[in-house]
């Protein structure tokens, strides 16, 4: 009879992670207060100069991610967008035409100029461009053409290929709808069934797979509820085991793992630390902002009454008259409900995740001091995981605000408080006044 | 991409590697010339290879190399010898391919539409598999592979199964094994495969299975969570059953026009109605849709209309619920009638997960109609209902054959309750609780305390019933004490799972509800002196559950709680005075199940906290209000709709369809002076705010 011996690997190499953490950790607490707030603070020059290099000239160990490079475009302009820097005028007209070579000229961007459309290389270009903002910027980016690459990407059970004759699964359904929703051209074709496809990922463990079968994954887990609020389907999942299962992913490290049993890693500070700021905004949304309101009563409903209009349009459909009059508008969600809502200030909400730990592990252990994030100590920092643990470190910072315009309270940042980075859209992950121009440019308002 | 080992590098690494990134610059424009051109000659896809040799996230490559061999086999010249080899080559570059990125999409999307193809052998897969699982076995690329490479060559489940359990104990916190182990189970009791004709054959051996990994290491997660799943498929009941109703099988209903004394007639089974028409209450064991006019049938000798709408209580507008209600209209003369109301007999009621209700079954009930004659000042009398100690008498044991639960039992019958399938389940649950006493003797294990209240929780429910005695409840509510004190960070869950045993056993059997009955009669208004309270205040209550056993009540007092929701009210469709006062309820939306509640006229929702926060952290799992539906329901009453409303939009929403008399909401953030006449505005019905009479 075989038996079971302890500790297996996995325990092991979990064991070696805490001693590795809990050093930090230790080390940190038996420090004078003047030197733990500098253990602290957001290296944020450092990251900014990391950042801007890699726009720059990437070294040759970049090979690997040359079918990704609008990627390297979107980690690296986020980052930036998200310590409220920008990118000096030039290279921002450099990253333009580069996307723009990307594009294919039948829609969708691909890894590089000549590679094939992608719907994943699509998202990251146009969340590049979002974040860039600017006529320029947004003007590239081929409407009419992306859309009929996206209906080619339809599958018949209702998900998107990743490209012509690529896989299917729940990140192509992501990427697919985030843009196309993004760019005012979400459609009840492109919705069709979509939402079967994703319940057919939800587990029993209440996370959602990348394809049926499979078990339940944080970055599929965000990406699969993130599609089911903009379709307007979100009620279809299981949302109580949902919940229950990413916030037992939160370790004793602070911070999250992306599957049961797994290592912590930074960059599921946002695809967990996401979900639940997409879970608070479903339900803190106020009802003022929905309501379509006869024409007289704009002015006194809303003392803004440029976004209250706009809101107005996406409630009715939206406005791409190229694909003709959107009747049903059930299959549209007010994308502006799940980002901001006009209440009153420093409201407090109790996050249901531990976010001062998931800030602790961010600032202490992710941090490269010279600049950049990383997954855990002992990695090396790369653009992917310095744009999602500063994703998660905004996202956390604002997980006790209902209005993500006001300033969070001091408590809720870690640290000083000038380590506060800008807010997202939580559905999209690019900055909030980002997606605003976008969200104006696109909808015509 | 993501999770790439990596090394810092090393000078001459640097060099090495600035000399490949040339290569790979040339090799591309080259590749791409190629494929542009639509050139498919020998160097040409040899070139491709090395391409992604280098970088085998190169799915432009990976694509080319698709239409090179469909370019090859729509060629005259080529023979089945040739197509293998062409394939196999195929699956050499995929290889060496994953050998650099074993996480690379494309690379394993190409291997796969290579099998597809049906030329090549699989045998090899298997042994490939086993390499890569060994060095990552948590990679979910490789067991999706695997899973689509026993389908292709039928390997059966049962070898797969093997294969798990080998991965098992190799390492047994390896939580991908043991979710692939639910997986191939779940599709081996699906088809009824041999020896996996039931659960009943299949999970005892698994829970034996799953013991020796738990305790070996109570503290790892991986088999936690396969237990949960097991305990999951041992104690759910797929196929969708009736679990109570309103009116109760047998029982008589006395229905009375107008407020006013009667005779005779138990206060159990008293309603009193000003709409003319009274509620059926069916209560499923869990949501389903479908119910209606054809699966629901009525046989009445007063109402000839056939097409009763059935409504589905469910605060997130969803055509799926765990309760459903109609309203039947009674004639205002006078009438003893038998209602006959069959379920079930058509088979469109269906559950979420598409199993249909199979036990078709039918109760029954008297209606009396009392006539009244309508006394016009007793009607405008503004009844003020007083939560006052003073006001409560005990109710005793008399006319305890009245109670409406003694008929659960009957109604029980009638569904033919699958009990002789369920023995085995029994003991397996009692089983599995005797071995968490063990582990619980030999260590002080909270996850362990836990599993054993779910365990016990599952066991009481699933010998008795609906019926009339949790055996283990006082031991549940021990342990979950322990849990509150043991892991303060789970406090809040483990105070909901309390409380909701606590209710469930409190509404268990006729002896424990009488205790909380309570006759209400006040000094000044006689018009509901017959009126039965049942009263669960003062019991720090957290959540409202076990609601099953309460539809008949009409007053219920739910004051000096903890409550922070009420989800699950809107099943108490009699209920017309309630008491919410002292309780936690942070914002009115989590009010939202009153909205269903079409009889409630007076209700007490003071000393909550409502305002101080402006979101209500516990409604995470409910609808938003601001759902599209809400938004086109309230387009038809835009006159409504004023600066006034626009910013108490909340109460708006909840107030705006209950027809309430009375409102107590003082001691709330919220209401200040400028909120009341919004209330009064909201409320037309009103007549009593905080205790004042309103003109």
């Amino acid at each position: 009879m075989e038996s079971f011996t302890s500790p297996t690997v996995t325990q092991r190499d979990q064991i070696l992670v805490e001693q590795q953490v809990f050093s930090i950790f230790k080390t940190f607490y038996d420090m004078p207060p003047s030197s733990q707030s500098f253990m602290l603070e957001l290296q944020r020059e450092n990251h900014v100069e990391y950042l801007t290099n890699g726009l720059k000239q990437l070294g040759p160990s970049f090979c690997v991610l040359d079918a990704n490079r609008p990627w390297i475009c979107y980690w690296i302009l986020h980052s930036i967008a998200l310590t409220d820097e920008f990118v000096d005028p030039e290279l921002e007209d450099n990253t333009i035409d580069f996307l723009s070579r990307c594009q294919d000229p039948n829609g969708g961007y691909g890894g590089g100029p000549g590679q094939l459309p992608h719907l994943a290389t699509t998202y990251a270009a146009v969340n590049s461009l979002v974040t860039l903002g600017g006529d320029k910027a947004l003007s590239s980016i081929n409407r009419e053409k992306l859309y009929s690459f996206m209906r080619q990407m339809k599958d018949a059970s209702g998900g998107f290929r990743m490209h012509d004759g690529g896989e299917i699964d729940v990140r192509a359904c992501y990427t697919a709808i985030s843009v196309a929703s993004l760019l005012n051209i979400l459609d009840d074709e492109l919705v069709q069934n979509v939402g079967n496809y994703i319940l057919s990922c939800q587990t029993y463990e209440g996370g959602i797979s990348g394809e049926p079968g499979s078990e339940a994954h944080g970055g599929y887990t965000f990406c699969g509820l993130a599609t089911m609020i903009l379709i307007n389907e979100v009620n279809r999942l299981d949302l109580s085991s949902l919940i229950d299962w990413v916030v037992f992913r939160q370790g004793v490290e602070g911070g999250f793992q992306g599957r049961t049993n797994k290592l912590v890693d930074g960059c599921y500070s946002f695809w967990q630390g996401g979900i639940f700021a997409l879970i608070k905004r479903l339900n803190s949304t106020k009802g003022e902002r929905s309501i379509p309101l006869g024409d007289g009563e704009d002015s006194t409903a809303s003392s803004d009454a440029t976004e209250e209009s706009s809101n107005k349009d996406l409630s009715q459909g939206g406005s791409h008259s190229e694909k003709g009059d959107h009747h049903d508008t059930s299959s549209r969600v007010n994308v502006d409900d799940i980002s901001h809502n006009s209440s009153k200030g420093h409201a407090k909400v109790d996050p249901l995740f531990n976010s001062l730990a998931l800030q602790q592990y961010i600032l202490l252990c992710s941090q490269d001091l010279n600049g950049g994030l990383r997954d855990k100590p002992g990695k090396s920092r790369d653009h992917y995981h310095t744009c999602y643990c500063l994703s998660g470190l905004s996202v956390c910072q604002r997980s006790w605000s209902e209005d993500e315009d006001a300033p969070p309270l001091p408590r809720a940042v870690l640290g000083p408080y000038s380590n506060l980075l800008e807010p997202i859209h939580p559905l999209y992950n690019v900055v909030l006044d980002r997606y605003q121009e976008a969200h104006e440019f696109f909808t015509g308002s | 991409m993501h999770g790439r080992p990596r090394k810092a590098p090393k000078p001459e690494d640097e060099a090495a590697a600035t000399a490949k990134a040339q290569k790979l610059r040339a090799l591309q424009t080259q590749f791409f010339s190629f494929h542009h051109s639509k050139i498919y000659t020998k160097d040409a896809v040899e070139l491709s290879a090395k391409l992604l040799e280098i970088n085998p996230e190169s799915y432009t490559a990976w694509n080319y190399r698709k239409l090179a061999v469909e370019h090859y086999l729509s060629q005259p010249d080529c023979n089945p010898d040739s197509v293998k080899s062409v394939l196999n080559d195929e699956l050499g570059v995929v290889e060496s391919a994953l050998r650099q990125n074993f996480k690379s999409y494309g690379a394993w999307h190409h291997r796969k539409w290579v099998l597809s193809k049906g030329h090549s052998s699989i045998d090899h897969e298997l042994r490939l598999l086993d390499k890569f699982q060994k060095a990552d076995s948590r990679n979910f690329h490789a067991w999706n592979y695997r899973r689509f490479v026993s389908e292709l060559m039928n390997r059966s489940e049962k070898d797969e199964l093997k294969y798990t359990e080998d991965m098992i104990y190799t390492n047994f916190s390896n939580y991908s094994a043991w979710h692939n182990r639910s997986v191939l189970l779940s599709a081996l009791l699906e088809k009824k495969a041999e020896g996996f004709l039931s659960k009943e054959n299949v999970l005892p051996e698994e829970y034996e299975f799953i013991h020796q990994a738990i305790f070996t290491d109570p503290d790892d997660q991986s088999g936690w969570f396969y237990h949960l799943w097991l305990l999951d498929q041992t104690v759910t009941i797929d196929y969708p059953l009736l679990v109570s109703t309103w009116p109760a099988h047998g029982s008589d209903v006395f229905l009375v026009g107008d407020r006013c004394q009667i005779g005779s007639s138990s206060p159990f089974t008293t309603l009193f109605s000003d709409s003319g028409s009274f509620p059926i209450v069916l209560y499923f064991n869990q949501p389903v849709e479908g119910v209606s006019s054809s699966t629901v049938s009525i046989e009445c000798g007063f109402n000839k209309s056939k097409d009763l709408l059935w409504e589905p209580l469910s605060v997130s507008n969803s055509q799926t619920a765990q309760v459903w209600v109609a309203h039947l209209k009674f004639p205002t003369s006078e009438l003893d009638s038998s209602v006959e109301v069959s379920v079930g007999h058509t088979k469109e009621i269906v559950s979420r997960r598409g199993f249909q209700y199979n036990h078709p079954s039918t109760f029954s009930f008297k209606v009396h109609v009392q006539p009244v004659e309508r006394d016009s000042s007793q009607v405008s009398v503004a009844e003020n209902i007083l939560w006052r100690e003073e006001n409560f008498n005990v109710y005793g044991e008399q006319a305890e054959e009245s109670i409406p639960i003694v008929s659960f039992d009957r109604l029980c019958i009638k569904n033919g309750h699958e009990s002789a399938a369920s023995n085995w389940r029994i003991e397996a649950l009692a089983k599995e609780i005797e071995c968490f006493r063990e582990l619980l003797l030999l260590m002080d294990c909270k996850i362990g305390k836990l599993t054993l209240a779910r365990l016990l929780t599952a066991y009481d429910a699933m010998l008795f019933p609906f019926a009339n005695k949790l055996v283990h409840s006082e031991e549940v509510l021990e342990l979950y004490n322990d849990l509150m004190k043991l892991d303060p960070t789970h406090h809040r869950y483990y105070k909901d799972e309390y409380s909701s045993v606590l209710l469930q056993k409190m509404t268990s059997s006729k002896e424990s509800l009488l205790q909380h009955c309570f006759r209400y009669k006040d000094s000044v208004s006689s018009a509901i002196g017959n009126t039965i309270c049942l009263r669960l205040n003062n019991l720090s209550l957290s959540r409202t559950r076990a609601l099953e056993k309460l539809l008949w009540v009409q007053m219920l007092d739910l004051s000096h709680n903890e409550l922070q929701s009420i989800e699950g009210l809107e099943a108490m469709q009699l209920l017309s005075c309630l008491n919410l006062g002292n309780n936690k309820l942070r914002s009115l939306t989590a009010l939202e199940p009153l909205r269903k509640l079409k009889s409630l006229r007076v209700l007490d929702i003071s000393y909550n906290q409502i305002g101080d926060h402006s979101i209500d952290t516990t409604r995470y799992l409910c609808c938003s209000p601001l759902s599209h539906s809400v938004g086109r329901e309230l387009n038809k009453d835009e006159t409504v709709i004023n600066d006034v409303t626009l910013n108490y939009w909340e109460a708006f929403y909840v107030f705006r369809d209950l027809n309430l008399y009375q409102l107590d909401i003082v001691g709330n953030t919220i209401a200040d002076e400028k909120f009341k006449p919004v209330l009064v505005k909201i409320m037309p019905t009103l007549k009593r705010l905080d205790g004042e009479l309103l003109d």
